[in-house]
């Protein structure tokens, strides 16, 4: 699993590779807070290529989604593949987690 | 750890390939099936998948610090793991460190050392009380009482109830698991209670052990609706602010009517199978307790003759692609039997125990076909 992040225009985009799972979690968690510490709120998670993702990757993405908005801004996620798809659905945070087809997108609306 | 001397594995991680190669080559003449990894995160993968005694750990490593690579094995390995660094000046500040390793060798070292350490190792181990060896048994002593202390919350005796047959199996994956079910007889039938805790070990299972406590306290009200708001709201403010969520289905069963009400917490793994017709899959009614505000507003269904519910968790899904054949799967695995207790052994064999990352465990509740019996 690998995590980079690049800042765009008016959001910061966190690229997530591999298996979003329990060894995984806790470094996207570091990385998403060290990017809102550095005063980027607005970030889109792009799971392109996140094959698998378990509890514990959802936990870090819901934690990541509270410490955005707690600094005022928002998390969303792009790309997202079947797997990652199907826990979003069955967890009903589908209805939390807002899915774009891709980070570009994400933020165009605001 | 793995105490027989004749299936001991190793795991090297090393980014070195002349070092890694070396040490392959030692640890193999000592007997070890011998893996290796040039990256943290595959030494953890190899650590997990082939369940070693023993790891060799450098400290520097391209993708991640060794120190948390170290941390990592340690949540779910109790392996020997040896630390190799370069500079001489780290192995001071690393002795002083609860970092989980068992000795640190600076580099360059001699295959005669290593050797040496390993055996000291083993022969500590070996030796009950021996200062290292004796702590590592002490933790490994406090783990397998967890895990009958979460056996023994685990519903006992079989439930006494007229046309009804009710059956579970858990499958941790580490001595203990994040997975648990409960169910007890009351007044007019049965309460079922499943849930499934982020994460994986002792954490997990802390977790479990409070949920059920928190939903057993709120057996008594009379309608489910309000029972599970209160409990969600007990378990809200237990996982407080540890990050941590919970799946959870609670059902309570009318025996006399089959009626089944019941509230689904972001599981969305339950099925209801009637006797005759097609599988219904139970969609999740809110987010897990834990995991973001929520309202969990209650369903029914009714429970026919011949007719099962079924609770599975997700390590059983992590075996298919996906629900629908994850669905289809499960009950073909429980139409193929004709009791609850072989219908839950079925499920589990759909996720073999080798194959299987995630605790698994399967619930059935199986009223009696009026004819059969």
């Amino acid at each position: 699993m690998q995590f980079s992040y690049e800042l765009k225009d008016s959001y910061a985009e966190v690229k997530s590779s591999g298996r979003l799972n329990m060894v995984a979690a806790p470094k996207l968690r570091e990385l998403v807070s060290e990017v809102v510490a550095g005063g980027n709120s607005r970030i889109v998670v792009n799971l392109e290529e996140t094959v698998f993702m378990d509890s514990s990757g959802l936990g870090a993405l819901i934690g990541c989604l509270k410490a955005a908005r707690q600094a005022g801004g928002d998390l969303r996620i792009s790309g997202v593949q079947p797997q990652v798809k199907m826990v979003l659905e069955l967890t009903n945070m589908d209805r939390v987690l807002a899915a774009y087809d891709s980070p570009e997108v994400a933020f165009s609306n605001d | 750890m793995s105490s027989s001397l004749e299936m001991r594995r190793a795991v090297v991680i090393e980014d070195d390939p002349d070092i890694r190669g070396l040490l392959v080559r030692i640890l193999a003449k000592q007997g070890f099936e011998v893996s290796e990894a040039g990256r943290g995160y595959d030494g953890i993968e190899l650590v997990r998948s082939t369940g070693a005694a023993l790891v060799t750990l450098d400290l520097n490593l391209p993708d991640i610090d060794g120190l948390e690579v170290c941390k990592l094995l340690r949540e779910f390995s109790d392996a020997f793991i040896i630390m190799l660094t370069a500079r001489v000046e780290e192995i001071d500040r690393l002795t002083g460190l609860d970092s989980g390793a068992d000795d640190y060798i600076n580099k360059p070292f001699s295959p005669r050392e290593i050797q040496a350490r390993i055996n000291a190792l083993f022969r500590r181990a070996a030796a009950p009380l021996a200062s290292t060896g004796g702590l590592q048994l002490a933790a490994q002593d406090d783990l397998a009482r967890a895990a009958e202390v979460q056996q023994s919350l685990l519903p006992q005796e079989s439930v006494n109830l007229d046309d009804y047959e009710v059956a579970g199996r858990f499958r941790p994956s580490r001595s203990v698991g994040g997975d648990f079910y409960d169910w007890y007889p009351t007044r007019d039938g049965l309460h079922l209670t499943f849930a499934d805790a982020m994460g994986k070990g002792m954490g997990a299972a802390l977790i479990a052990a409070t949920v059920r406590a928190v939903m057993r306290s709120e057996a008594g009200r009379a309608d489910i609706d309000t029972a599970f708001e209160a409990a969600s709201r007990s378990i809200e403010a237990d996982l407080g602010q540890s990050g941590s969520f919970v799946t959870l289905f609670h059902a309570r069963l009318d025996a006399v009517t089959g009626k089944v009400s019941y509230v689904d917490a972001g599981h969305g793994l339950a099925l209801h199978l009637p006797a005759n017709g097609d599988v219904r899959r139970l969609r999740s009614a809110g987010p897990p307790v834990g995991a973001w505000v929520g309202r969990w507003p209650s369903a029914e269904l009714l429970l026919a003759p011949g007719d099962s519910l079924v609770v599975v968790s997700d390590g059983v899904l992590d075996a298919f692609g996906n629900v629908e054949e994850f669905t289809s799967r499960v009950e073909a695995a429980v139409r193929s039997q004709t009791s609850a207790e072989e219908a839950c052994e079925a499920i589990l064999r759909l996720a073999p125990a080798d194959m299987a990352e995630d605790d698994v465990t399967a619930v059935v509740v199986r009223r009696t076909d009026a004819i059969g019996t």
